[in-house]
């Protein structure tokens, strides 16, 4: 080996990328030659100095959120494509719930839980504030957590404040108020993603206090309409009632009459949807009123339509 | 140097863990027949180690949520062309390099002259990793701050794929062979790549090495 080659070599013995006969070459040229041992003395001091630069670790609230918006990018992105949206959504319900997708979701959020709770310890003040997420738990419990999953979502009703207990080798919780945002974002994800039927419906109850904002009236109505069990569903139906009637709601609602497989979902919906019916309704309610298999849709439906006929346009404005 | 290097490597296994390949193959068919629940468990395999490249490259959490963001809409947008024989990890980091590259030479474009890797506001965003214990003292933190702005300014010096190469083979630890396949183009060119980036920082940085 020439010092050319050794030059060349240089970075690759530093990150261990050679052959064992290669780096025995440039071994030994560099104990034969003074000036390529200089070299190396002082490329691997780079390497020292290189460590030093700060390593950025994404939080995990901050990963939460970025899975959120791009939750929300990839509805948008499929609503762009109208017809196939419509179709992935049949084809979703047709599916019965894959154990093994949920379980695989759980793993992986258990493990994306886990991964930045470490870093971020340093940093966490004990103390918390009353508009903040926070970690509580000595900074040595929480040095070696290995979060497995969340085993609790509690809100405070003298607070308001949501705690969240994540299961690990040792108990962590994360508590913060309800219009926080890291917290809505771990309680949509959890609504949205969580496998345990029984902590969707305590994050639901959670989301319940918050339901006027934005994003937890899209969790809501997403759960409505997507959550693989049936009193999840029913529980974010009775959530979403209650809400400001407009465009969402209504979509939300014929869509889940039209397609919610569960006739007690069906049922449920469509009280809410006949009470809150326009006139743009009708002729997918005159559809429903031959097409369903429930008989008290189809007759709640045929009396809507008789309804809308009657009054004209006096329901359009909701509330009857 | 060593250590810190086997130390990222552990952080970012090159398959993640819990799953099988069949496993990963029924979620890719089933999110190309259009299933966005499996779409979203495919995500959530590759994420972490998607954002924390991302944080590496940009200068402010908006970007680095851009980044990720368009990075997966573009996997998505792009899914059905995914042959199954292939390994998807390499595909899914063929695109993310990409959308890295073209961020890379826009932010090369844009802001030339501002400084890199501003640190304020950032804290809530990215965890800075103490090296050790929280009790540094004032007079260290500083030091490092400087030398954690050299760096940045320095990196800012290689081009946008000599940039990407030695940031995935020194912080992220992935080895140039892998590289090389997510790139899409050989070992040798990769290893050409590293050798520039290497000279350049050796450079930039010579008064403090
Ligand atoms: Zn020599």
């Amino acid at each position: 080996m020439n010092c050319r080659e050794f030059e060349e070599n240089l970075p690759l013995f530093l990150y261990e990328e050679l052959s064992g006969e290669q780096r025995a070459a440039c071994e030994a040229h560099a104990a034969a030659c003074e000036a390529c041992r200089t070299a190396l003395a002082q490329t691997s001091r780079l390497h020292d100095v290189l460590a030093e630069r700060p390593s950025r670790e994404p939080s995990t609230e901050f990963l939460m959120e970025c899975r959120q918006s791009l939750d929300e990018a990839l509805d948008r992105e499929q609503h762009g494509w109208g017809g196939l949206f419509r179709a992935w959504v049949a084809a979703l319900r047709l599916r019965p719930a894959s154990g093994f997708a949920g379980a695989l979701a759980l793993l992986v959020f258990g493990f994306g839980l886990g991964w930045g709770l470490r870093p971020r310890l340093a940093n966490v003040a004990p103390a918390p504030t009353t508009n903040s997420a926070s970690l509580t738990g000595t900074g040595e419990d929480l040095q070696d957590a290995r979060i497995k999953g969340i085993s609790r979502v509690a809100p405070d009703p003298k607070t308001g404040d949501v705690r969240i207990t994540l299961d690990a080798e040792r108990r962590v919780t994360i508590e913060g108020a309800l219009d926080n945002d890291r917290i809505q974002s771990v309680l949509v994800y959890a609504l949205k993603s969580y496998n345990n039927p029984g902590i969707r419906r305590d994050t639901l109850d959670a989301l319940r206090a918050g339901a006027g904002q934005p994003k937890i009236r899209r969790a809501l109505i997403y759960a409505m309409q997507n959550d693989p069990n049936v009193g999840v569903r029913l529980e974010a139906l009775d959530a979403v009632r209650g809400l400001d009637w407009g465009p969402d709601l209504q979509q939300a609602f014929l869509d889940t009459v039209q397609h919610d497989k569960n006739d007690g979902v069906r049922v449920a919906a469509v009280d809410v949807l006949a009470r809150h019916a326009d006139r743009a309704l009708t002729p997918a309610l005159e559809r429903l009123a031959t097409s369903d298999a429930c008989p008290y849709v189809r007759m709640k439906c045929t009396n809507a339509v008789r309804q809308l006929a009657k009054t004209g346009d006096d329901l359009s404005n909701g509330n009857q | 140097m060593e250590g810190a290097c086997v130390e990222l490597a552990g952080k970012v296994p090159a398959q993640p863990v819990g799953r099988s390949e069949v496993e990963e193959l029924t979620l890719i068919r089933r999110a190309q027949e259009g299933d966005r629940a499996s779409f979203d468990v495919l995500v959530r395999l590759y994420d972490q180690q998607v954002l924390r490249l991302a944080v590496q490259v940009v200068h402010s959490p908006e970007e680095a949520r851009d980044l990720y963001q368009e990075a997966f809409l573009k996997v998505y947008r792009s899914l059905h062309r995914f042959r199954l024989d292939a390994r998807f990890s390499t595909w899914l980091y063929r695109v993310v390099m990409n959308v890295c590259l073209d961020h890379l030479r826009r932010q090369k474009v844009r802001k030339e002259v501002q400084t890199p890797d501003g640190q304020d506001g950032e804290t809530e965003y990215f965890q800075t990793v103490p090296d050790e214990r929280p009790t540094l003292d004032p007079e260290r933190v500083t030091h490092s701050r400087e030398i954690g702005g050299r760096i940045a300014q320095a990196l800012t010096r290689l081009n946008p794929r000599e940039r990407l190469v030695f940031e995935m083979r020194h912080y992220q630890g992935l080895k140039l062979r892998d590289i090389g396949e997510m790139c899409g183009t050989s070992e040798q060119t990769i290893k050409n790549c590293l050798f520039r980036a290497t000279q350049k920082l050796r450079s930039e940085l010579a008064d403090l090495a």
